[in-house]
Order: C-alpha cells, then structure tokens, then sequence
C-alpha cells in the first residue's frame, strides 16, 4: 500500500517535470503586474490609430485606444499639439465632436456633427473618452483657436467590425443581376431570330408555291 | 516612427553618371545608318528539350487551366482574409500578397517572361467562368459580345484608371487596408465581368485594364516574344484560325492576327493561337530585349499618352516614398486648408507631378520640332518619341519595386499557415528593423543592379531617340542639333530617377 502510494506521488512529480519542460506558452493573465481584467482605455497599452500632421502652425499627433473600439466600450483620443518652431505645447479648450463618415461625405456633403466634450490640456495631453453605442464609420472632429487662427482636424474612426457579408452580398447581387439579365436579352434575341428564320422560310415556301 | 530604407551611395551615383556622359558621346559619335537594322530572333522551340517541354506546354490547355485555378484560389482567398482578417496590414495575406509580393513583383517577372502574368490573371478567369462556364472553351456563352463603341476603343480608358488606382494606392492608402483590398478586388471581378458580359472577347485586357496594359507596354522590352516561325505559312493562311478561333479553341481574346504582330503590347499570352494554328507555326522566341520599343513598335495617339503618363507615374511612386513627401502635403494642406487624410492635397500633388512630366516631354516635342525644320507634325513626333518612356520608366519602376522586394522580406511560411492574421499583434519596431536587416540579396549586389538599371534605362532611350528620328527627320550625319531635346528629356528624367534612388525611401508595411 506504502509503495503504492510512493509510485503515484512519483508519477506524479515525473508528470510536473515532463509538464514544465514541454510548456511552451503560459497563458499569463497579467500584464505588468496587473490583472488583465482591470485594463482600460486608460491603462498603458499599446495605441491603435496614429495620425501625425501639421497643420499651421501646428505638429498634431492623435493616438486612439485601443487597437480596434468596439461599441459599448469605452475608448480614449489622447490629442498632441505643439508649436512647429518653438514645440510649446498648444494649451487652451479643444472641443472634439463627432459625424458620421458616410460616402455622401466624398459627394461635400457635411453630415450633423455632435459634441463629445471640451478639453482643457493634462500633462501636454488632451484626452478625450468616448463610448459609441452603434458600429460603424465615424469622423471625429478636434477644434481650437490659436493665434486668431481656427484649427480643425478631422480624421476617421471605426467603431467595430466592418461587416464582410455586406460586401460579398452586394458582389454576388451585382454579378448576379448583369449575368441574368444578359442572358434574358440573348433569349428574347435568340426568340426573335427564330421568329424571324421562320417568317422567312414561310416566304419562300409561299413563293415557290 | 517612420523606418526608411538606405539610398544608392554616392559612389554608384557618380558610375551612372559617368556612363551617361559616356554613352552620350556615343550616341552621337555613332552613324545613323548604323541604328536601322533588322532584329536578330532565336527560336526557343529548336532547343533540344526546352523546345519540347514548350511544346507541349503552349499546345495542351491542361497545364493552364491548372495554373489558372491555383491563381483563382489565391486570389479569393485574399478576398476572403481581407474580408474576415485582421485589420494589421502586415498581418493579412490580402494587403502583404497583393502589394508586397505581387505588385511589386509584377514588373520584375516582365523582365524575364513578358506578359505571361495575362495568361493566369485570376480576374480574367473568374469573369470568364462566370460568363462562359466552362474551363477550356466558348461553347456556352452567355456573352452579349457587342462591338466596343469607337470612343472606348483606345487606350484612355485604362489610363485613367491606372491613374485612378494610384490614386487608390498612394492617396488612399489602400495598401494598409486588407479590408479596402478585398474590396477592389470584388470591384475588380464586377468590371470585368460586366465587360466580358457585355463586349466581344476580352474587351476589359485590351482596353481598360490598367495592370493588363502596363504589362503590354513593359513586356515591349521583355526578351521573349510569340511570334510565327515562318511569315510564309501566315501569308498563305486562308482559315486564320489565330483571329476567328475554332470549335474547341477560342479566338485570340485581343483581336490580334499572328502574321502581322509586331510588339507584345496587345498579347496576352495565353496560348490560344498556338493551339489553334492548323501548321503548329507559332512559337516563343528569344530577341534582343528593347528591339520592340526601338523600332519593331507602331506609334499611336493614345499608346504614346499611356508611356508618358506611365513614366510620370512611375516617378511619382517615387516621390510619394520619400521622406520629404510628407512635408509637401502638408505644405499644400496649409495653403489650402485641408484637412484629415489630406485627400485633396494629394490629389493636387499626383496632377502637378503628372502635369510636370507631361510639360517637359511636350516641350522637348516642340523644340525637336522647331530644330528639324521638317514638315513632321507635332503628333506624329509625340507618338514616335513617346516611346522614350518606356525604358525611363521600366528601369526606374524596377529599380524601385527591388527595394520592396528584397528588403520588406515577408514571413510567407507564417501568411499562408495564418492568412487571416488571426490573434496577430502589429510588427513591432524590432520585428520591422529585423525583416529590412534579413534582405534577399547583399546590400551592394542591389545597389549594383540598380544602378546598372537606371543604365539600361538610358541607353535604350537613346537608341529609341536615334532609331526613331531616323524614321521622321533625316540621315543627315552633320547636324544631329534636333536630336539634342529628347537627349535633354531622357537625362533629366534619368537623373530625376538617379536622386530619387540615392534617397532614403519610406518602407511600405
């Protein structure tokens, strides 16, 4: 009975050594110290959107978090102005708003813009929280005045997924749409032939009678 | 942070320089007479096994439709990894197959095999079974096969959408979006689909197809050709089974008849002429590559347009990949107040760049006009010379594409075992300074064939300004002052590529 209860806790141990040395991954649920779960747009993650452009006077990086907002969940524009000569950062209000990126945009047509709030700098950083209730493309829109001048940058967002049935759906309409109505004009002009060889085979027939 | 890949020294700079100086004396040491000659050919097919692997390969349809089907299947699984994929660029096949790998290898494989890519293009076969489906022949067509109206019947078409797919490219940025690629190639198939649908054979290759017309154009200076064996056989030909097709084998899909092809511009190499010649007269044949474009090539209107706006949009791939580019945008973004992605600036530096290029080869047009005191029209003189372009433009899109191709090296091993980029993260800065350090070839060998491109380039163009002008001005031996414009627009667009190579360029993904 001793030595059997000796050779399961050996197996046991043999089993973790085996264990141990062929592990290659370890599904770690902490990242720097801290719980997975307790990240948020606020943690120190890695950004997902980067845009850098100058604009006047201005050097302007925005940085989005996280990689891929999805509705429902919270997200963060963290917005960076300096000066181009002298790389004082811009401080002042900065008023985000936010419209929809629809293609009647390319056409110049503005869509309704909506506030999401008004910034004051925090550290050379203005941060902007945002929580979008429904996917798709959005522009979000950061406004500021700066030596009598007004500065408005635009840039694009995706909130969630784009969806890809929508696309192929569409593709495969088309497609099917040109295909069958290509071939219903080749059988009214297939019909049309034969109507027409038969009329002229009655003419001869009624000619040679 | 941007990384950027390093310039051509100023050592190999100073070497094409030098070669240019040098090759320009040539040009104008040698005779005129001596540029008219008749092009040497050498048939691939009277090699002892090479000649019957070829053989065979051009005469059964098997190996084709095999070649078509693995290409068809890459393709949609593109489609699918953009559609479904991650949106990491350098993480899904759709954006690192279609733009690092065949975009840019693209115009490296027309150097060696001309305009085979047609043959197995997999949007010409997915409309093709869609409208005739079956894999080898027209039997059942559901095809409307109307004529192209006239206004279509040029090349302005594919240009403008050449133009249009750069702007896509550059402007948009649709190479960093597998999901906007997936798209174009949907939109790619539904055009043309519709024009196989439509239109008589394929209109789409020879009209409208931007990539499909590029390649005829390069693959003017490929070394391969499809070619009769004998002009006799041709001559005496009653059936012409090479334009009107036969039960089994479709005609030619461009409208071309083998006895009077004279460039590669229009063939698309997919074999049907070889398979359908009742004498088995049609072979692949080896020349001395530029024969085409210095003196074998027609000129016409529209052709001429197509090289000199491809020339001015090679060079603009270019510029759009320095570093100063950048600050060109935003340049004209303030003047103009743009915003966002910069949509309209950038639009704006395509046409000034396209108009420059433009500008400089009409003004050498006209000066060369008002030197020769001929009765020559300005047309006629733009057409001729246009072909000029085609080696600046092919040595300097090659040189270019190298970059991408040997120093983005792309872990094909890990894109096909995950194409859709599942649970990928984004390249960090190690990972991309990793895959720039891990070139396909050594730095110096790339700065050789670079420079040694640019070279070609040159040269080509001034036996093109010298075969040329022969045609349309003179023989006379003294006074060659008329040539001295188009010499002036080649080494200026030569050196305008030269300084663009000597620059850090903008790595891709």
């Amino acid at each position: 009975m001793i030595m059997h209860k000796t050779n399961k806790l050996l197996f046991l141990i043999a089993l973790f050594t085996i264990e141990l040395f062929t592990l290659k991954y370890a599904h770690a649920h902490h990242v720097l110290g801290r719980p997975s779960y307790s990240l948020n747009e606020d943690s120190n993650t890695p950004p997902a959107i980067q845009m850098e452009t100058q604009i006047g006077d201005y050097l302007v990086n925005v940085m989005v978090f996280p990689a891929f907002p999805q509705p429902n969940e919270p997200g963060r524009i963290s917005f960076y102005a300096s000066h181009l000569d002298t790389a004082i950062p811009f401080d002042g209000n900065i008023t985000f708003m936010v419209s929809n990126n629809s293609w009647m945009n390319w056409l110049g047509f503005e869509s309704l813009k909506e506030k999401i709030g008004v910034q004051k700098i925090d550290d050379n950083v203005y941060r902007q929280g945002f929580l979008f209730k429904t996917e798709g493309d959005y522009i979000i829109t950061a406004e500021f005045h700066a030596g009598g001048q007004p500065y408005i940058i635009d840039f694009p967002l995706r909130i969630g997924a784009r969806a890809p049935i929508g696309a192929l759906g569409i593709t495969v309409s088309i497609l099917f749409l040109i295909l069958a109505s290509v071939s219903l004009i080749q059988r009214k002009r297939a019909m049309t032939g034969k109507i027409q060889n038969t009329h002229e085979q009655n003419n001869q027939q009624g000619k040679q009678l | 942070m941007t990384m950027t890949h390093p310039g051509l020294p100023m050592a190999w700079g100073i070497s094409v320089c030098l070669f240019m100086a040098l090759t320009t004396i040539w040009f104008f040491v040698r005779s005129n007479a001596a540029a008219v000659s008749s092009t040497r050919h050498f048939d691939l097919m009277t090699l002892p096994v090479i000649g019957s692997v070829l053989h065979y390969i051009t005469t059964h349809n098997w190996i084709l439709i095999v070649l078509k089907l693995v290409f068809a299947g890459l393709f949609l699984l593109i489609i699918w990894a953009g559609l479904f994929g991650t949106p990491i660029a350098e993480r899904n096949i759709a954006t690192v197959f279609t733009w690092n790998l065949w975009w840019s290898g693209l115009i490296v494989a027309v150097f060696f095999i001309g305009s085979a890519w047609c043959a197995v293009c997999p949007w010409n076969s997915i409309a093709r079974w869609l409208v005739h489906p079956r894999l080898s022949n027209y039997k059942f067509s559901n095809s409307l096969g109307l004529k192209v109206p006239k206004t279509l019947r040029t090349l302005w078409p594919a240009l403008w959408l050449f133009v249009g797919l750069t702007w896509l490219e550059l402007g948009f940025g649709i190479t960093t979006d597998p999901y906007a690629t997936a798209l174009l190639a949907l939109v790619m198939i539904i055009i043309t689909t519709t024009s196989m649908a439509l239109f008589e054979r394929q209109a789409f290759c020879q009209y409208f197809c931007p990539v499909g017309r590029t390649i005829g154009f390069y693959s003017q200076l490929a070394p391969v050709e499809l070619r009769p064996q004998s002009k006799d056989v041709c001559i005496n030909c009653t059936s012409l089974d090479c334009y009107y097709g036969t039960d089994k084998i479709s005609p030619c899909p461009t409208h071309q008849v083998m006895g009077r092809m004279t460039q590669n511009t229009y063939c698309l190499s997919c074999g049907n002429c070889s398979q359908s010649c009742p004498y088995d007269n049609v072979t692949w044949r080896l020349r001395p590559p530029s024969a085409e474009a210095v003196q074998d090539a027609r000129p016409h209107w529209d052709e001429a347009w197509f090289m000199v706006v491809l020339l001015a949009l090679t060079s603009f791939h270019g510029i759009t990949m320095m570093p100063f580019w950048e600050n060109w945008m935003s340049t004209i973004a303030r003047t103009i107040g743009d915003q966002g992605r910069l949509l309209v600036s950038f639009t704006i530096g395509l046409a000034l760049s396209l108009l420059l290029v433009v500008l400089v080869y009409l003004a050498a047009v006209w000066m060369t006009k008002y030197l020769c005191h001929k009765t020559t029209t300005f047309k006629s003189l733009f057409s001729q010379f246009a072909f000029i372009a085609l080696p600046l433009a092919f040595a300097y899109h090659l040189a270019h594409n190298l970059n991408h191709l040997t120093r983005e090296s792309v872990d094909i091993g890990a894109l096909l075992t995950n194409p859709l980029g599942t649970n990928t993260l984004p390249l960090t800065m190690a990972e991309k300074h990793d895959r720039m350090m891990d070139m396909v070839l050594a730095p110096n060998v790339l700065f050789g064939i670079q420079a040694g491109l640019l070279a070609f380039g040159f040269l080509i163009s001034l036996l093109v300004i010298k075969r040329r002008s022969v045609n349309l001005i003179s023989l006379d031996e003294t006074n060659q002052v008329y040539l001295l414009p188009m010499l002036l627009f080649a080494s200026v667009m030569t050196g305008a590529h030269l300084w663009l190579l000597m620059q850090p360029m903008v790595m891709r993904l």
